[in-house]
């Protein structure tokens, strides 16, 4: 071929479109070829040449393979947008499937497969059942992959004409490419299926062991992530198992060696000799480290992976620390995950070394890395006792070079050094003191200020130190400000003289006079109160014993740890969150357009859970702190005096807080399940307390994870119903549940059109996606304390209202089974009693009631008592929420 | 374990190739892929790891020539399987294009779209071999001539390339003839070592390391097989030993930690006689890679000494000895040493009558750079550079100053000591003789040196 393909780029002057379409219907045949080249150029460009469908369509009976792929490429294209005119290429795909020549069968078949357009589909059927059996692998391996097309369009259909089967069959085949592609097809349609397709037993467990050594290094991956679900029978089957996995290691391709590990390690769980365990983990850390010699994408991956694996069998690599020092040249990615990895196998034997490599990460110039460089050597002074007092001088060069950022990270890992070693290392405060005012991140403040605060009685100057904070307490972070209350109510208690006395009161003033925030103000008035009332009490509480945290760099859940190792070789292990975690795969388009709504209707944002979580005390620095090793907040820790104290102090404050903190009201009635999707179930319902409406939730988390970070959003509704609040909901572990009331507010967020009961909620949390559900407003929950009428005013209003505002509805599965019982249970629910007459042997009972913004209901009840049978009639302006009522009604009387 | 989108993107964003094969990543997905890369942390200046998740769709990425090579996917797939995929697509159309640049791509879209399509099917590999895509493959490559005139020399055209691995062989397409319409008959095989070395700051070896390849690109007709030989003392395991204790294992022979081999290279006498036969596929593979610890000698030394000056000047002094013997040759060397932050000047000494040497001082990185075309076996150099400070260093300046690093490619050397004995190709006729080239390069990947 002559000349270049970039030709087909430019542009005419005369209209490109007429050009080009004049040129495809051109008699000659490379005239016809070069134009349909400008096309698909100008397609791959972005330019709509949808136009010329059909000019190019005519093009698409040739011998020519060049041509007709290039007409394939169009038609998958834009297929979808011209479905009426795709019928027209389905009889050239019948033929095709049926060409003498394989290469144009499989061409046929596999691109018909990529046509989603349904009218397409039903021709597909008879050819791909043809090609299943068809002589010649290359078009039997294009037909596997053609039936999971087929099953991502219409899955009915393949269970019906019997592709399943066909497909297994495949399984057997004697072309490994077509038993590769089997494996992939079955493995995607078993994912997307509840129903048993793919189960391996031990009989394809033997047929797949054997294609795996004649299969392309992509085949093998294949079959060996499709293996790794199989639990062997017994330990002797797990060792077969691995006996023929193992030659994998060897292999060039990254992703076998990685899935050949993942089935390794799996079948490792079952064999029992320990010989047989310690030689695979020989045999398993060289290729695991030659992983790292390959381009650093790579390398990311599989130190992600080693991460996990170390974890939880720390043995295979504890002597190869070395291979994860870093390089200069290593992509930061690369170095970061290093780092991580040398913390975990760091131990009293190869410590010197790696401190001296953290030393010399300390001093390079990506700010970050050096910051989690500093952070590792504190990490590892914490997890290994015989070392801290080296990786404490380690520190202290450091803090001495003075450069700004080292300092401050220092000052922070120091701090928990002292957490874990208390009465230890406090010589070095002195020198720590030195940098007092070069700190200028909140952090590395707040801990040096807990510093001072811990040990005041050991600093001589502690009280100047902490006073020359004081002065600019009000701009200071609330991470500061917090240390700076508790660090200073220490001093106080240790050395109860003038100064620190007259720096309390300063303190206590500015945080609760002078302060918006709530946690802050808590705090401070809690102080206050103990100190005021038993300072004795106060000492035991504020001084208390805290407990010492632990390293937990090697600590990641162990269920979650279990559920990533199942994981190996998956972008799970990369991310370290189990697949549902972030798998939203779109499956119905239903989804997808809830999804905009509630986009459109987020006019009152996301309200986020435990806001100054953070605040509350410095957060120990050392990674996924295990709760045990949190931090307690001086005060906040106390078990038994809070509560009272809060409740007295709430009385102070701001009443509409009050609710607020109710949630934890331990139990109430139950709740009905509104949603439940990845272990994750919440029940819900609006209730009504003290005159306010709240959203009362229960989640219950059966997943096998934390769930933390919970947020709630309410979509436009009838009665603009939005929360008032954040939700808080505590870290949910797995297994447990939290209560909580949320209050809620009207008229916020209001739909148009029609009134509708339904209420659309969104919650989510920082592990899972967003569960969406619909719940029902219930009226009653509306209803207003003040909604009680005088009789003159009822008969009056019922009269001025027009009949046509009356609306009726019959309950007959409703009895009624006395007048008074009727009344009282209306009546707490804002019902309220005008009336009562007899009708003959039926009590007729009058009630009013009022919904927000001034709606009055007016309410006649008519019903024989111990009879089944009670009719209802409401009289209101605005008779379109009648029918909420009468839901109500319904709910009242069947509870 | 599919991807949904795979396409090549330009450094400055343009979309140079897409295709999707699942139709369930929203649109605009390449700028969302962009910006996120562009801006990873917003001083836009950290690097974007290779696999990040926006939206609920994953993307992958690798860096080839300066063209980021992409694919996305809703599900939880084998993330090695997705960048080697990448890397192997990126091979095979180098393969088929001979040079790979926008240019390239951009003259041949039709061929690599027909490649696309052999080589993924609704987003499963199908396969990556350009032996195997030559059969369903009908578009003949454009080839356009590289960047930068070919030398005659086969080894000089071996010393171009990336700086992480080598372009090796020669730039020109396994499918294409020659302008003359025949194929010249010939094989390259390509041992490629990467050295890390480190350095302590009193100039014993920390660490040390190897990442050996032998790449092979082969243009004989007719799929002849081959044979061949290696060290007969290669060993292969360190026999459980750590890594600590290499420097006691150093005596005999050549020991590799261990190695793994291109899926067509049979081992049948690998055991008995170190020797591997494969029938080699077209296009360019690795037929072994290797990885070693054992000792060696590395090929530079490096000495260097800051000196304090006054209050707000200081000197440093590289020197940098070559110690391999005078008949090779290094070339392209970079020495590059970050100074003290509050560097604000840097002016340099070279020996008297150098040549071919550059230096450098990158007043926004404080980096110092000092380049030298080539350095001779045996031959030492010196490079002093003055420093002028802006404010007075605070104590210990070798603590805000290096370590040195060096990058270099030495033609025709190995540090490991493995060799290709012999190439033995299956003779056809008796007057076949192909044109074979057996070629060694070592090149710096972290050559660093403490101070």
């Amino acid at each position: 071929m002559s000349g270049h393909d970039s030709k087909y780029f430019s542009t005419t002057k005369k209209g490109e479109i007429p050009e080009l379409k004049e040129e495809l219907n051109s008699q000659y045949k490379d005239k016809r070829k070069d134009a349909v080249k400008k096309v698909i150029a100008a397609m791959t460009v972005g330019k709509d040449v949808s136009s010329l469908f059909t000019d190019v369509v005519n093009c698409m009976q040739t011998e020519n393979l060049e041509l007709k792929k290039l007409v394939y490429l169009y038609l998958i294209n834009y297929a979808k947008s011209q479905p009426d005119l795709a019928i027209l290429a389905v009889n050239t795909f019948v033929k095709d499937s049926q060409d003498p020549n394989p290469l144009i069968r499989a061409l046929a078949v596999r691109t018909m497969g990529c046509i989603r357009v349904d009218k397409i589909t039903e021709y597909l059927c008879d050819p791909l059942q043809k090609c299943l059996k068809d002589d010649d692998p290359y078009v039997r391996k294009t037909a596997a992959i053609c039936v999971a097309k087929l099953f991502d369009i219409n899955a009915e259909l393949v269970e019906d004409r019997g592709f399943l089967e066909a497909l297994k069959d495949l399984i057997s085949d004697n072309n490994p490419m077509v038993v590769a592609n089997a494996v992939a097809a079955l493995a995607e349609i078993q994912e997307n299926s509840t129903s048993p397709i793919f189960e391996i037993n031990s009989t394809t467990l033997t047929k797949l062991l054997t294609a795996l050594n004649e299969c392309t290094e992509w085949g093998q991956v294949f079959i060996l992530d499709a293996l790794s679900r199989y639990k062997a029978a017994d330990p002797r089957e797990a060792e077969n198992i691995v006996e023929r996995v193992t030659p994998r290691l060897q292999h060039a391709n990254c992703a076998v060696v990685l899935s050949a590990v993942k089935m390794i390690l799996q079948q490792m769980e079952l064999i029992t000799s320990t010989d047989v365990i310690r030689n695979l983990c020989k045999k398993m850390a060289p290729p695991l480290v030659t992983l790292l010699s390959a381009e650093p994408e790579i390398q990311y991956v599989a130190l992600r992976n080693i991460n996990l694996i170390v974890q939880k069998r720390p043995t295979i690599l504890a002597h190869e620390i070395k291979v994860f020092f870093c390089k200069y040249n290593d992509p930061i990615y690369v170095k970061m995950e290093k780092l991580e990895i040398m913390i975990k196998l760091a131990s009293d034997r190869n410590i010197d070394q790696v401190l001296l490599e953290f030393k010399e990460y300390a001093t390079e110039v990506d700010v970050d890395f050096v910051r989690k460089a500093v952070r590792a050597i504190g990490r590892c002074a914490i997890k290994l006792e015989r070392a801290a007092e080296r990786c404490i001088s380690v520190l202290l060069e450091l803090i001495k070079i003075k450069v700004n950022y080292v300092v401050q990270e220092a000052i922070i890992v120091i701090k928990d050094i002292f957490r874990r070693y208390p009465n230890t290392y406090e010589s070095i405060i002195a020198t720590l003191c030195e940098s007092l005012d070069t700190l200028d991140e909140p952090e590395a403040k707040a801990s040096m200020i807990w510093i001072i605060g811990e040990y005041a009685e050991r600093i001589d100057n502690a009280d100047e130190l902490l006073e020359s904070f004081l002065e600019s307490f009000p701009e200071e972070p609330a991470q500061v400000q917090l240390q700076l209350l508790t660090a200073t109510v220490k001093l106080f208690l240790k050395k109860p003289t003038e100064g620190p006395q007259e720096m309390i009161q300063i303190v206590l003033n500015n945080a609760t006079v002078e302060t918006d925030n709530p946690d802050l103000r808590d705090r401070a008035y809690i102080y206050w109160r103990l100190l005021s009332t038993d300072p004795e009490a106060a000492k035991d509480v504020v001084l208390a014993e805290k407990p010492v945290i632990t390293d937990d760099s090697n600590q990641l859940d162990p269920s979650l740890l279990d559920e990533l190792l199942a994981n190996i070789s998956t972008l799970s292990s990369v991310y370290h969150k189990p697949p549902e975690a972030f798998v939203t795969r779109l499956k119905t388009t239903v989804q997808k357009t809830e999804d905009e709504d509630f986009a459109e209707g987020s006019e009152t944002g996301y309200s986020s859970g435990n806001p100054v979580d953070s605040a509350a005390s410095p957060p120990a620095t050392t990674g996924n702190i295990h709760p045990a090793g949190r931090q307690p907040a001086p005060a906040p820790a106390v078990p038994a005096p809070v509560p009272d104290l809060l409740g007295d102090l709430m009385g102070l404050d701001n009443a509409a807080i009050v609710p607020v903190d109710e949630p934890t009201a331990p139990s109430g009635p139950p709740l009905p399940v509104v949603v439940n999707g990845q272990g994750l179930q919440i029940s819900a319902q609006l209730t009504r307390r003290d005159g306010q409406v709240f959203y009362s939730m229960l989640f219950e988390n059966n997943s096998q994870v934390v769930l933390d970070g919970f947020m709630i959003q309410f979509n436009k509704n009838t009665f603009g119903l939005a929360a008032a609040g954040p939700l808080q909901i505590p870290p949910l572990h797995p297994g447990t549940s939290a209560r909580t009331m949320l209050p809620m507010v009207l008229f916020q967020n209001m739909s148009v059109g029609p009134p509708s009961s339904a209420l659309q909620v969104a919650v989510k949390n920082n592990q899972q996606p967003v569960l969406y559900f619909t719940d029902k407003i219930i009226l009653h929950a509306l209803f207003g304390e003040d909604g009680r009428m005088e009789r003159g005013t009822f008969l009056e209003t019922w009269r001025s209202l027009p009949d046509s505002n009356e609306v009726q509805k019959e309950f007959p599965g409703i009895t009624i089974t006395s007048v008074e019982s009727t009344i009282e249970l209306l009546a707490a629910f804002n019902m309220f009693f005008i009336a009562k007459r007899k009708n003959g042997s039926q009590d007729v009972i009058y009630l009013s009631a009022k919904v927000p913004r001034d709606v009055p209901f007016l309410i006649e009840l008519t019903a024989m008592v111990g009879q089944p049978g009670l009719k209802c009639a409401v009289k209101t302006p605005s008779p379109e929420i009648a029918p909420f009522f009468f839901e109500a009604v319904e709910l009242l009387f069947k509870a | 374990m599919m991807i949904s989108q795979f396409f090549v993107l330009s450094q400055r964003g343009d979309n140079i190739v897409f295709r999707d094969y699942r139709a369930e990543v929203p649109k605009g997905s390449t700028e969302t892929f962009f910006r996120k890369v562009k801006f990873w942390k917003e001083d836009g200046n950290a690097e974007a790891p290779p696999i990040f998740n926006v939206d609920g769709v994953n993307y992958f990425h690798v860096k080839v020539v300066g063209l980021y090579f992409v694919a996305t996917t809703r599900v939880n797939v084998s993330p090695s399987l997705v960048l080697e995929l990448l890397q192997r697509i990126a091979r095979v159309i180098k393969d088929y294009l001979g040079v790979l640049n926008e240019d390239s791509f951009r003259k041949n879209f039709v061929l690599v779209y027909e490649l696309l399509d052999e080589v993924i099917d609704f987003g499963y590999v199908q396969t990556t071999s350009t032996e195997v895509l030559k059969s369903y493959v009908f578009n003949e490559p454009i080839v356009v001539a590289p960047t930068r005139l070919q030398p005659i020399d086969p080894a000089a055209i071996f010393t171009q390339g990336g700086k992480r691995m080598p372009g090796t062989a020669v730039t020109k397409s396994v499918v294409a003839n020659e302008p003359g319409g025949r194929r010249r008959e010939e094989i390259f095989v390509d041992i490629i070592e990467k050295i890390s070395v480190t350095f302590s700051s009193s100039g014993y070896i920390l660490t040390s390391e190897i990442d050996g390849t032998i790449q092979m690109k082969s243009y004989l007709s007719g799929n002849p097989e081959i044979r061949l030989a290696l060290n007969e003392d290669l060993n292969i395991g360190r026999g459980g030993r750590s890594v600590y204790d290499y420097r006691s294992s150093s005596g005999s022979g050549v020991i590799l930690d261990d190695c793994n081999f291109h899926e067509s290279v049979r081992l049948d006498s690998f055991d008995s006689d170190r020797t591997l036969s494969l029938v080699p596929p077209d296009g360019e593979f690795p037929v072994m890679n290797y990885r070693m610890t054992q000792e060696f000698k590395p090929p530079f030394h490096v000495n260097t000494l800051i000196e304090e000056a006054g209050r707000l000047k200081a000197e440093v002094i590289i020197k940098i000895r070559a110690e391999f013997p005078p008949d090779i040759v290094a070339n392209t060397i970079t020495i590059q040493m970050p100074l003290p932050n509050y560097t604000s000047r840097a002016s340099f000494d070279l020996e008297p009558g150098a040549v071919g040497q550059r230096t450098d001082f990158k007043e926004s990185s404080k980096m110092l750079e000092w380049g030298l075309k080539k350095i001779v076996g045996g031959a030492e150099h010196t490079l002093r550079a003055k420093l002028t400070f802006s404010q007075e260093f605070h104590g210990n300046i070798t603590k805000e100053a290096g370590p040195v690093s060096m990058t270099f490619t030495i033609p025709m050397y190995n540090v490991s000591k493995l060799q290709v004995k012999y190439l033995q190709i299956a003779k056809k006729v008796s007057s076949y003789n192909p044109y074979r080239w057996v070629r060694y390069v070592t090149q710096a990947n972290s050559y660093v040196a403490r101070i």
